[in-house]
């Protein structure tokens, strides 16, 4: 057979068959360098693997890479699952890529700390700048996934909170090539005004770090940044947060956590109204009938209760008065004669005697003018009440320290007992014993 | 950053929540005299009002974003149960930007 000659295209097609066919070109990992990365408007995505001595072109179809939670780029470190074939008309092999895996993670994260100190010398990420979202939303916006788990969790725990809450959802795309143009797109339609968005949820739910990569590119921390509309980072992880909650003015740990921050308890809320408004009321009635008690001690006053008394108090000491006098002078005409009888004993007795009178008389006016409430209030005597609008009449009831009400000619005061002296029996006991006998 | 009250002349429901409060400790501790207390008392139920009235402003309405063939954007609603906000029907979460 050394004879035997081949067209290209047969030992072409033997290659194939012994490339293709052999398992141990089928299914295998390869690690090495992206290089000439070209993503295809079909969808499909073309690179060269390398490393330092050799190059392999690659192919990663659409079908292949939908599921792909990054964006591939020059230099990356990657690790590809795939299959050769051979593309006969370019007399070329080709790497048929499966499924593809991040190789340098701790290059990433490098990158990710380094963009992160970028932002915080640029003051980005400075607390102060930091907005506040209204305590009470009326319309919540979210940016995430319309298919995934994140955008249930927050319909139900939002409207769980807030019945009667408004939410508008921009679908974004959370992993892949586009997430981050999608994420962004609906940040930017949020913020327009014709939404009237008053806080904005943008996350998803937990993944691999590799899927949490859009909230760590530049672009969508920019435009969380850049959010007119308060944003609250939402996405789903163990351990290391992603960018977008330091850029963000709130960072929840989990989509449902973000819908607790953004909304509040309406019941809760209608509980506080209810009862400072029950505290109010409760307070201004207490203080309505500590002051209608207070008058109806004052106004619960003999005088108050009857005020034709006064007058006819006054008309029957003048009556009382008239006959004291006119006995008087008679008693003194009586007197006279008695004295012209029989001085100076009788004189003396009629001059005891009528001094007695006369000071009981006086005694009992004051006491007439002393029911008159306007008297004696107005002429600066005050009426003490305890708490309960009762007189007070004894210092016996009272113990220091106990609140009293004063009331005043014209007004009241609310006073505190200080020091309490007890009155030896004296003049007043006598001003009581003078009324009765009138 | 500074907050902005939403509407023109009108408290914040926060800032309303914190003036009902103040008042009703005020009447409580009895400082103001009857005249006040009842402006003061007045002035709280108003509070009061205001905040159930702003509580009950939003209508429950959950809605996705779509981006039309001619790039415009329109809402759509997405139905859901009321009592447990599950939706109704997963046709309604579909949709995007791009």
């Amino acid at each position: 057979m050394e004879d035997h000659t081949y067209s290209v295209s047969e030992i072409t097609r033997l290659l194939k068959k012994s490339i293709e066919g052999n398992p141990e070109f089928t299914s295998v990992w390869i690690k090495g360098e992206l290089s000439n990365v070209t993503y295809h408007s079909s969808g499909h995505i073309y690179f060269t693997l390398k490393d330092e001595q050799a190059v392999l072109s690659s192919a990663f179809f659409k079908y292949a890479n939908k599921g792909l939670s990054f964006r591939l780029e020059e230099g990356m470190s990657v690790l590809s699952l795939g299959s050769f074939t051979v593309y006969e008309k370019r007399g070329s092999y080709q790497f048929i890529v499966a499924q593809m895996r991040l190789e340098g993670i701790g290059e990433l994260l490098k990158r990710i700390e380094q963009l992160k100190k970028k932002l915080l010398d640029e003051g980005a990420l400075d607390p102060a700048r930091k907005k506040v979202k209204p305590f009470l939303p009326r319309r919540l916006g979210v940016v995430t996934s319309p298919t995934g788990a994140a955008i249930r969790d927050i319909i139900k725990v939002a409207m769980r909170r807030f019945p009667n809450i408004e939410i508008v959802l921009a679908p974004a795309k959370v992993q892949g090539a586009d997430a981050a143009v999608s994420i962004i797109r609906g940040i930017e339609e949020l913020n327009r005004p014709v939404h009237s968005i008053d806080v904005i949820i943008c996350g998803r739910g937990g993944g691999s770090f590799e899927d949490l990569l859009p909230f760590n590119e530049e672009a969508v921390v920019r435009s969380i940044l850049a959010s007119r509309v308060p944003v609250i980072s939402a996405v789903g992880h163990q351990i290391d947060h992603p960018l977008s909650d330091d850029a963000a003015d709130y960072a929840a740990p989990t989509p449902s956590a973000a819908a607790e921050i953004a909304v509040p308890m309406k019941s809760e809320l209608t509980a506080e109204i209810d009862y400072l408004s029950i505290r109010a009321q409760t307070a201004l009635s207490s203080r309505m009938a500590y002051l209608s008690n207070m008058l109806s001690g004052i106004a619960g006053l003999r005088c108050f209760r009857n005020p034709r008394e006064i007058v006819t108090m006054r008309e029957l000491s003048l009556v009382d008065l008239e006959q004291k006098m006119t006995s008087a002078l008679k008693d003194r005409v009586a007197a006279g004669r008695q004295r012209l009888l029989a001085l100076p004993d009788l004189y003396r007795l009629w001059r005891t005697e009528t001094r007695g009178r006369r000071s009981r008389l006086d005694v009992a006016w004051g006491a007439v003018e002393k029911l008159s409430p306007r008297g004696v209030l107005r002429r600066g005597y005050s009426l003490a009440t305890d708490t309960r609008g009762r007189i007070i009449k004894s210092v016996r009831t009272v113990k220091p320290g106990e609140a009293i009400g004063v009331a005043l000619a014209d007004g009241s005061m609310g006073c505190t007992v200080n020091t309490i002296q007890r009155e030896v029996r004296g003049g007043k006991e006598d001003a009581g014993k003078g009324k009765t006998k009138l | 950053m500074e907050k902005k009250t939403p509407a023109k002349g009108k408290p914040s429901f926060e800032k309303a929540l914190e003036e009902l409060e103040k008042i009703a400790e005020k009447l409580e501790d009895g400082s103001l005299g009857l005249e006040g207390s009842i402006a003061e008392f007045e002035r709280g139920s108003r509070l009061a009002r205001y905040c159930r009235e702003k509580l009950d402003e939003a209508e429950r309405r959950i809605e996705i974003l779509q981006k039309g063939e001619d790039g415009t954007i329109e809402k759509r609603a997405v139905r859901v149960k009321p009592d447990t906000g599950e939706i109704d029907d997963d046709e309604d979460l579909q949709g995007s930007l791009l």
